[in-house]
């Protein structure tokens, strides 16, 4: 197992730089001159100069990526911004907690509730519990999160006055100002998960041993829970990491509609300016937490299926699971 | 060699007319899905027709109109510059709706090229595709679309390269997948055997039998990208204001909605509208191409 996670761990490592590698080529084709960014229109052509040397503008490509990567990964430095001069790594660290926070949460309760709803459907196939779920789920994809996110705020902050429509509290009260966000953004994931789990419970509900489980006089509900949904959990596992990387795209928008300073509203202002440097490094450092995340999917298989779990440990089989 | 072209020319719209018949059979039976194929083509006929059949110029303003609700005159009232919303939901589902459908046969054809060199040849040269892959799906979908956005700024075309780009490595994967299932069957084989080219094979034989998945994926992408689109559009990204797109409509009305809700409500039950219509037309699709896929 240990083996296994080191592996992965290292597999990381060519992903992030070829990450990094990508972002960092993209965003020199960006429009505009950096220095003229910096400067404004007004600066001389001497001063231009002068900012695009200090810049390392003035280096050919691969060297000014050699630079920029020996930054990142060695000294853990992803810049400054143009505008402002003050470090990224420092605003992500402030800024990256909201937009977990909001992630999670969000994941937290589309998962709490999809899960519930998908078995519900499972159980009743075909009759009312089935149609209402599955409407709801289809309902529930087609709505986009920030068209749900401005009606939320028009029924729960407009009319009735009951959640603050921007901005972050804090303490235990500033979780009332994440409710709207999370639970415009969790629609989608909720609706999928709803859909997954019903259709891979469908799958088990039907196998031998849960008959065998019915006839020794399981109760039905340990039957469901314990026996049918242990089984199907492993799809819904995998949905976990798609939704985790939609939800923290989808939280970008959601973030700029309730005007939370996370991540989101950080990149996307910075596009706005022009600020690239925060775009590259907030991407990067994006893309770094997804495939962190989506290496604990994958270990969560192992602590879901025992049968996963030996073939990691026997290292032969692992890669073939994994897909 | 003119005859053989003829011949083919004159066998294989038959072949393919009995397939495309079959597949419509069993959709027809499917009536949720007949409802989806409808609505999401009397959409695409407003939108076409759109410019002869709007009641209002969707760019004539009319002052005393501002932010007015829906009546009998304005069905679904007028916005901020007191532009008629209906006709501008109207033409703007041109611009939506295309952008869907454009992107998403971009990164069709493209998953196609990509998955099936992988899928056919495997070993380094799908190793190293899929590597590639890899890292562009290290970074979540939306972010990635912002950030090409940002380099190559707004814009129709931009917004559909924006879009595009993100949805490759899953059509590419998809096709992969099925390709590695299906090459190693006896007619692959037979087809190997009689000298048969690579390219031939993919393109004649391999891709025919693994295309099922991609269309109803493609289907399914058609909604997401609408939506996604609109989202660019909606943080500024995608297309701009002026232009009647859903999102840039939702954009521009965002803060006149205390006043008059309806200026965002009607947009967006456009978006909501088309994407479950292509969901609905997806999940009939899936059953209908693949009917071991039923459960």
């Amino acid at each position: 197992m240990l083996k296994y996670i080191g592996k992965r761990l290292l597999w990381m490592i060519p992903i992030v730089l070829g990450v990094t590698i990508l972002v960092f080529t993209m965003m020199t084709f960006c429009p505009g001159d950096p220095a003229e960014i910096i400067l404004g229109t007004t600066a001389t052509e001497a001063d231009l100069q002068a900012k695009r040397v200090e810049l390392g503008l003035d280096q050919p490509f691969l060297v000014r990526l050699a630079t920029y990567m020996s930054d990142v990964f060695i000294h853990f430095d992803l810049g400054n911004s143009w505008l402002t001069g003050v470090n990224i790594i420092p605003t992500i660290m402030e800024r990256m907690p909201r937009t977990v926070v909001l992630t999670v949460v969000t994941l937290i309760i589309a998962f709490g509730l999809g899960i519930p709803l998908g078995i519900m459907a499972a159980t009743h196939q075909n009759r009312w519990q089935d149609h209402i779920s599955m409407i709801l789920a289809l309902i529930g994809v087609a709505i986009p999160n920030f068209w749900l996110a401005l009606l939320l705020v028009l029924l729960f902050s407009v009319k009735l006055g009951w959640l603050p429509a921007m901005g972050i509290g804090t303490g235990i009260a500033g979780l009332q100002y994440y409710i709207l966000p999370a639970l415009s953004n969790c629609a989608g994931a909720l609706a999928n998960c709803a859909r997954q789990t019903r259709s891979s419970m469908l799958d088990v509900i039907r196998a031998d041993y849960i008959t065998t489980a019915r006839s020794k006089g399981v109760p039905e509900n340990v039957v469901i829970i314990k026996h049918a949904l242990k089984n199907a959990l492993i799809p819904i596992i995998t949905m976990m990491g798609t939704s985790f990387g939609r939800l923290l795209g989808g939280a970008m928008i959601i973030e700029t509609i309730f005007s939370i300073p996370g991540m989101g509203t950080y990149i996307i202002g910075a596009v706005n300016n022009r600020d690239y440097p925060i775009v590259q490094g907030g991407t990067i450092f994006l893309a770094i937490v997804f495939s962190i995340m989506m290496l604990l999917v994958d270990l969560l298989y192992a602590a879901v299926d025992p049968r996963i779990k030996a073939q990691y440990a026997s290292g032969k089989k692992g890669k073939k699971v994994k897909k | 060699m003119m005859a053989g072209i003829a011949e083919k020319a004159a066998v294989k719209p038959h072949k393919k007319q009995t397939e495309f018949a079959r597949v419509m059979k069993q959709l027809r039976k499917n009536k949720v899905a007949m409802a989806g194929l409808i609505v999401m083509a009397a959409e695409c006929l407003l939108a076409l027709l759109s410019p002869w059949i709007i009641p209002y110029d969707y760019t004539a303003m009319d002052m005393a109109n501002c932010l007015k609700g829906p009546t009998a005159a304005h069905l679904f009232g007028c916005d901020d510059m007191g532009r008629d919303i209906f006709s501008r939901v109207l033409y703007g589902g041109r611009f939506s709706i295309s952008i869907g459908i454009i992107a998403v046969s971009i990164s069709t054809v493209f998953g196609i090229m990509i998955g099936s060199v992988a899928g056919y040849f495997g070993g380094q040269v799908d190793n190293v595709i899929m590597r590639l892959l890899d890292i562009i799906q290290a970074i979540p979908g939306m972010l990635l679309m912002i950030v090409i956005s940002a380099v190559l700024g707004p814009g129709f075309i931009n917004t559909v390269i924006a879009l595009s780009v993100g949805s490759i490595p899953g059509m590419a994967r998809m096709l992969r997948a099925q390709m590695m299932k299906e090459r190693d069957n006896e007619y692959i084989e037979a087809a190997q055997s009689i000298n048969c080219g690579r390219v031939r094979i993919i393109v004649n034989h391999l891709i025919p039998n693994c295309i099922s998945p991609l269309i109803v994926q493609a289907t399914m992408g058609v909604a997401q990208t609408i939506t996604m689109a609109a989202g660019l559009s909606f943080i500024g990204l995608g297309v701009q204001p002026p232009t009647p797109e859903w999102g840039a409509m939702l954009s521009g009305s965002r803060q006149f909605m205390r006043q008059a809700p309806h200026l965002v409500i009607f947009p967006g039950l456009a978006i909501a509208v088309t994407v479950l219509a292509l969901n609905l037309l997806g999940d009939g699709l899936r059953d209908a191409l693949d009917p071991k896929l039923k459960n």
